[in-house]
């Protein structure tokens, strides 16, 4: 992670966006500051939560704010649960911790948890690996919830899921969080799943944000050539198109980054300038950063169509030697 | 012409909670240089389809017809020839290849099993040959699996799948583990391939948007049994399944100003496992009658090339 600046407002949904080690899971565990260190090492920022820097909030304070003010829904539900307990003393376990309550009252709550998330409550007696995987995932967002936090963050949370029990799961998200009023960051790589539930979206590569916004500024202003991208890179429902317009090459590796922008050795704009000096945030609009030296400079939304076919014999070019990008091939053919 | 066919192909599993119908009395036909997309939720029985047409799990019941010769159960010379013309892409790049065999040990294999190419000159130009098609770079040749990374490995599985030079490849969710951008690019290599060289594919996939993109014809899964199948197009325009409505409207779509009807499913797939008697999504359909509770619907051509197994599709959608 290098250098991410994000704000989410009080009962909104911001969409974190972006692909396998882009940073966006270590965003939100630095968030809630239980990454190890070390190896890991917190260099410079702060995490403000209404004010307050979690970052200097003692470790004590700190798991009175984690679970009761900001709670994680995790990514893989099969995982994120304790084989050896029921799901009901789970769930009763996260209350007692953070609520001063008899166990009788936990269990009252818990109970009014289960069937909030749609689960009878006859089978809080029951051990995960009875429950299928949307249920376990239904269980984990009612241990997220039970302790009323104003903010979730939820790292993929519907990843592991098929497309109904998605849906399904979404929508539930959705709808306790309408009725409490909570704010959340949803991390996805899916940006359908941005579209339908977000007001607000930061796309991450390579350990930075590179553009921000309203969903309007990312889906209809998209700005960011990575941005755009990944929108070429994702088969269309609604539009049939014979080719798929991929970016070539891969995402840097975390150790080498390259020495200009991160993004330019896969970037079809890329200029002398990119590849030598990094680009800062610049503000299009109110609200809209984008993190490229040509933004808003009028570069077109699309790729041009010479460089679509240029991109089409792209196979997967190395990312280290941008000047390799132009033959079409990897070097050493 | 009509490259493969499928007649009443069952595939039951044996387990200790009773007899699991992965697949259960599936029929379709698939032409020669088309791409038949199957789709489904996990556990629907997508993935053992694929397998019972190359006989890796052979089938408890019915026939696979391949250009008119029956592979159900093949021995033999028959079985020689069809491992060589009916080829599989697996799913996983990370656990289909042998970690201990470098890249062109990998892609050599089938090659020096089927005995294509002979001698060890010839056998490692056509390894060169091989990775060049599939765009990967000669100088990974001495790379081991776990030095690349998913596109790349993905690449490895299709120039395997590619070595024995085969009419008909199933693809068995070959970009579900991977990244979006690293997705399209696998997706338009299967696509140039299959123009070049006239390939028959069956794609699987859960991902309905990749699957609009490759296929010309869809069939629609659910818990073992065929739901609908027809041509790609009308199958997102005119969805005749209530299943398949369903499943098209809770895919999360990338665009703000796409407006659709939203009908959410309630419930989840039932268990395959002795399954009941009755249609399998009537526990989760909203148009289930008494009918549907008491007897499995069977496929039927509701209009011309549209297979719909279901007792009420006319009734439903006002044909």
């Amino acid at each position: 992670m290098n250098g991410v600046s994000l704000s989410v407002e009080e009962g909104e949904t911001l969409g974190l966006v972006g692909e396998t080690g882009a940073g966006k899971t270590t965003t939100a565990l630095g968030v809630l500051g239980l990454i190890q260190c070390p190896p890991g090492e917190y260099v410079r920022g702060e995490v403000l939560y209404k004010g307050k820097d979690l970052r200097k909030t003692p470790e004590r304070e700190m798991r009175q704010i984690r679970g009761a003010e900001i709670s994680m829904i995790f990514q893989d539900p099969m995982t994120a649960l304790n084989p050896v307990m029921t799901v009901g003393e789970q769930i009763a376990e996260a209350i007692r911790l953070h609520e001063d309550c008899t166990a009788a009252e936990a269990e009252k709550k818990m109970i009014a948890m289960l069937e909030k998330v749609r689960i009878p409550a006859g089978r809080a007696d029951d051990y995960p690996h009875q429950f299928s995987g949307g249920m376990k995932q239904r269980v984990v967002i009612a241990m997220a919830l039970s302790c009323n936090p104003n903010l979730i963050i939820a790292d993929e949370p519907t990843t592991a899921l098929d497309v109904t029990i998605q849906a399904q799961v979404l929508d539930m998200i959705g709808r306790l969080r309408k009725e409490s009023g909570t704010s959340m960051l949803l991390i996805t790589h899916d940006l359908g799943v941005v579209a339908e539930s977000c007001q607000k979206a930061a796309i991450m590569y390579a350990g930075q944000i590179v553009e921000s916004g309203t969903v309007e500024d990312i889906f209809d202003r998209t700005a960011h050539p990575y941005t755009q991208g990944l929108f070429n890179s994702i088969p269309s429902l609604d539009k049939k198109l014979e080719r798929l317009r991929p970016i070539r090459g891969q995402m840097p590796d975390p150790t080498r980054l390259p020495a200009g922008c991160e993004f330019a050795p896969r970037c079809p704009y890329a200029d002398e300038q990119c590849v030598k000096e990094k680009p800062g945030m610049v503000e299009l609009s109110p609200g809209h950063f984008c993190r490229c030296h040509h933004a808003g400079k009028g570069a077109p939304l699309y790729f041009p169509d010479e460089r679509v076919n240029e991109l089409a014999y792209d196979h997967g070019l190395p990312v280290s030697n941008p000047g390799n990008n132009i033959l079409g091939k990897e070097a050493g053919q | 012409m009509t490259q493969l066919e499928v007649k009443n192909l069952k595939k039951y599993f044996m387990t200790p909670a009773g007899s699991l119908h992965a697949v259960d009395d599936v029929s379709f036909t698939v032409e020669k240089g088309k791409t038949l997309g199957v789709v489904g939720e996990s556990g629907c029985g997508k993935s053992t389809l694929g397998r019972a047409i190359l006989a890796l799990n052979e089938a408890t019941g019915g026939q696979v017809l391949f250009e008119g010769t029956d592979v159900t159960h093949p021995r033999g010379s028959v079985r020689k020839k069809m491992k060589r013309e009916m080829q599989i892409i697996f799913q996983d790049p990370y656990s289909s290849l042998d970690s201990r065999m470098s890249v062109q040990e990998l892609i050599a294999e089938p090659l020096n099993i089927t005995g294509i190419v002979k001698g060890r000159e010839n056998v490692r130009r056509r390894v060169l040959e091989l990775m060049d098609t599939v765009g990967l770079a000669s100088r990974y040749r001495l790379s081991y699996p776990h030095e690349l990374d998913g596109g790349r490995r993905q690449r490895i599985g299709i120039a395997r799948a590619l070595a024995v030079e085969p009419k008909f490849i199933v693809c068995d969710e070959p970009v579900s583990a991977l990244d979006v951008s690293i997705q399209a690019q696998i997706l338009n290599l299967m696509a140039d391939l299959q123009k070049e060289r006239g390939l028959t594919y069956i794609f699987i996939t859960h991902n309905l948007s990749v699957v609009k993109h490759i296929s010309d014809d869809i069939l629609v899964m659910y818990c073992g049994c065929l739901a609908e199948k027809c041509e790609c197009d009308d199958l997102f325009e005119h969805p005749l399944h209530p299943y398949t409505k369903g499943l098209l409207s809770a895919i999360p779509i990338p665009n703000l100003h796409y407006k659709r009807e939203r009908t959410l499913l309630e419930g989840e797939i039932v268990s395959p496992v002795n399954p009941a008697p009755g249609c399998r999504f009537a526990t989760r359909c909203p148009h289930a009658c008494d009918k549907c509770r008491a007897e499995q619907p069977a496929g039927r051509e509701v209009m011309p090339g549209h297979f719909v197994a279901c007792h009420r599709a006319e009734e439903i959608n006002g044909l």
